[in-house]
């Protein structure tokens, strides 16, 4: 047994040195300033949101209104600097912002409470709820149908929370990311998938053949999303926030937000009045 | 924006059921793939040393297509390729009866299959040609010598390879996660999405992964004392531990 115990003792040291890691003191706008990039965290495959577009290019609603936050980091500055762009994912992006990897997550971060314990959010800048997507003539309607049947879900996402905790009664498949989940429906391996509603939308007017999908069920749950940062840097979050304000005040927001979810768009999902207000009401006085 | 250690949430519920069921399925889906892989392996590995070229053809072939693709691309194949293929009736039986655990025993069995086929292979070739010469002239028939001689002294000589090959095994189950397998790195990864600690969530999958490896290395260990034939091999003195 000498053996044995010499290798846990191995492992314990080796942990002792990741327990004692040095700790992070540099604030985030001094970093981009010495580094001169401001890294953003996108997603390869959440139209309309952050995704690869046709032209092979990082694209989205978010990657726009990141570049109006860059322009306004850039002002702060009083310097140029570049946006650099990472990919993550639900499991990964947390570990990836507390690691100075990337400085803001702008793909599609829902703001719930507990995920406030590890990081900072920006203003909502987009609110949606959890729906179902499945093939044309499923009996799925809604989340009172999904007893006993295969939902797919996203590792690491809000939705499968709620389903784990709320809905038992379902069979979760839990995939790593948006396009096996996909996948396994399409083959048919899932009767429906569970993602917030603006997302399946996406996939559905993404899919090679979007009329054989429909986005079904009233919202199993509250998304409003937010960029992520890291926890108290309230300079940074200050001018993450004036960006945004700017922006909705200033009318560019409602220009991106025409671009992506307009009639014209991919993806058209016109402003509710209530969302117009609730943005409006987010922007303080200058 | 210090990290801060919180080593409860490995013990708070939900998290400690979903380690153990995660430790339960990677220890199912490593145990039934090892069994389906050691068959294969001394089958398609034995086939490999008959003095007949047609069945060293089908071995070699079987060897070399499964061991030269990265395992984690025949889990893709397993579970988003292969099951299309099979009638509807049986895909639907699967869909229903855990077809991603099944495709990941699939996917693991066969890749290292091959892989104990050729550390079988070499122990075979280890024992000089005389033993089967002997067997064959003492009447026994080709199969019988392989069944009553040559396997049973390979896999004595070939515990420590084995034991390597078993331990890449049972954490190579981990990359089943990607495919809706709800093993103990998923249920690690599922702990660090709901609680945003990673240093815990991930150092308990490590030593348990640990602690597993190093059981299983111990049992190999006593095995290897356990069957030594005395005298027919010579050895040096039992390996340390």
């Amino acid at each position: 047994m000498k053996r044995f115990g010499l290798a846990l003792i191995l492992a314990l040291i080796i942990l002792s040195f990741a327990a004692s890691a040095p700790a992070q003191t540099q604030s985030t706008l001094e970093k981009i300033k010495n580094s001169e990039v401001f890294t953003i965290g996108v997603r390869n495959a959440s139209p309309p949101f952050s995704f690869i577009n046709k032209q092979n290019e990082r694209a989205g609603f978010s990657n726009d209104l990141a570049e109006l936050i860059h322009k306004g980091i850039e002002k702060k500055l009083g310097k140029q600097v570049k946006m650099g762009m990472k990919e993550t994912s639900p499991a990964t992006r947390i570990a990836l912002l507390t690691s100075m990897s990337v400085d803001l997550i702008t793909e599609t971060m829902t703001d719930t409470r507990p995920r406030r314990d590890s990081v900072d959010f920006s203003l909502t800048y987009f609110v949606t709820g959890a729906d179902f997507i499945v093939k044309k003539g499923s009996p799925i309607e809604g989340v009172k149908d999904i007893a006993g049947k295969r939902i797919g879900t996203q590792q690491g996402s809000t939705n499968e929370r709620i389903l784990r905790e709320k809905y038992t009664q379902a069979q979760l498949v839990t995939m790593p990311d948006q396009a096996a989940a996909f996948m396994a429906l399409q083959q048919g391996k899932l009767d429906a998938y569970c993602n917030d509603a603006i997302q399946l939308w996406g996939l559905k007017y993404k899919s090679a053949n979007p009329d054989q999908w429909v986005v079904v069920g009233e919202w199993i749950s509250y998304e409003p999303y937010g960029f992520a940062m890291r926890k108290n840097d309230s300079d940074f979050r200050a001018v993450v926030n004036n960006a945004l304000m700017e922006a909705i005040e200033g009318g560019e927001y409602f220009k991106i937000y025409e671009k992506w979810f307009g009639t014209k768009s991919d993806v058209p999902y016109p402003m509710t009045q209530a969302f117009k207000s609730f943005l409006l009401n987010q922007v303080v006085p200058k | 924006m210090t990290y801060e250690f919180k080593w409860s949430v490995l013990w708070a519920q939900p998290h400690l059921t979903w380690l153990i069921d995660g430790l339960l399925t990677t220890l199912r889906l490593a145990s039934i793939s090892w069994c389906i892989a050691v068959l294969l392996g001394i089958v398609f590995g034995a086939m490999r040393t008959v003095p007949f070229r047609p069945v060293r053809a089908v071995a070699t072939a079987y060897v070399e297509f499964f061991r030269n693709v990265p395992l984690l691309v025949w889990l893709f194949f397993w579970y988003f390729g292969a099951p299309e293929a099979f009638p509807e009736p049986v895909r639907q039986w699967f869909i229903h009866h855990g077809i991603e655990f099944w495709s990941a025993v699939a996917g693991i069995s066969v890749y290292h299959g091959a892989r104990f086929a050729e550390v079988i292979r070499a122990g075979i070739q280890a024992i000089p040609r005389t033993q089967l010469e002997a067997g064959l002239s003492s009447g026994l028939s080709v199969v019988a010598t392989y069944r009553l001689i040559i396997i049973p002294i390979a896999l004595r000589l070939i515990v420590p390879p084995a034991t390597n090959e078993s331990l890449n095994l049972l954490k190579n189950t981990s990359l089943a996660m990607t495919i809706g397998v709800a093993e103990l790195t998923f249920a690690a990864r599922q702990i660090e999405t709901y609680t945003a600690k990673a240093v815990e969530a991930l150092t308990s999958a490590a030593l348990i992964y640990l602690v597993l490896c190093l059981s299983i290395s111990s049992v190999m260990n006593w095995l290897e004392g356990k069957f030594a034939i005395p005298g027919l091999i010579a050895r040096g003195t039992r390996a340390e531990h």
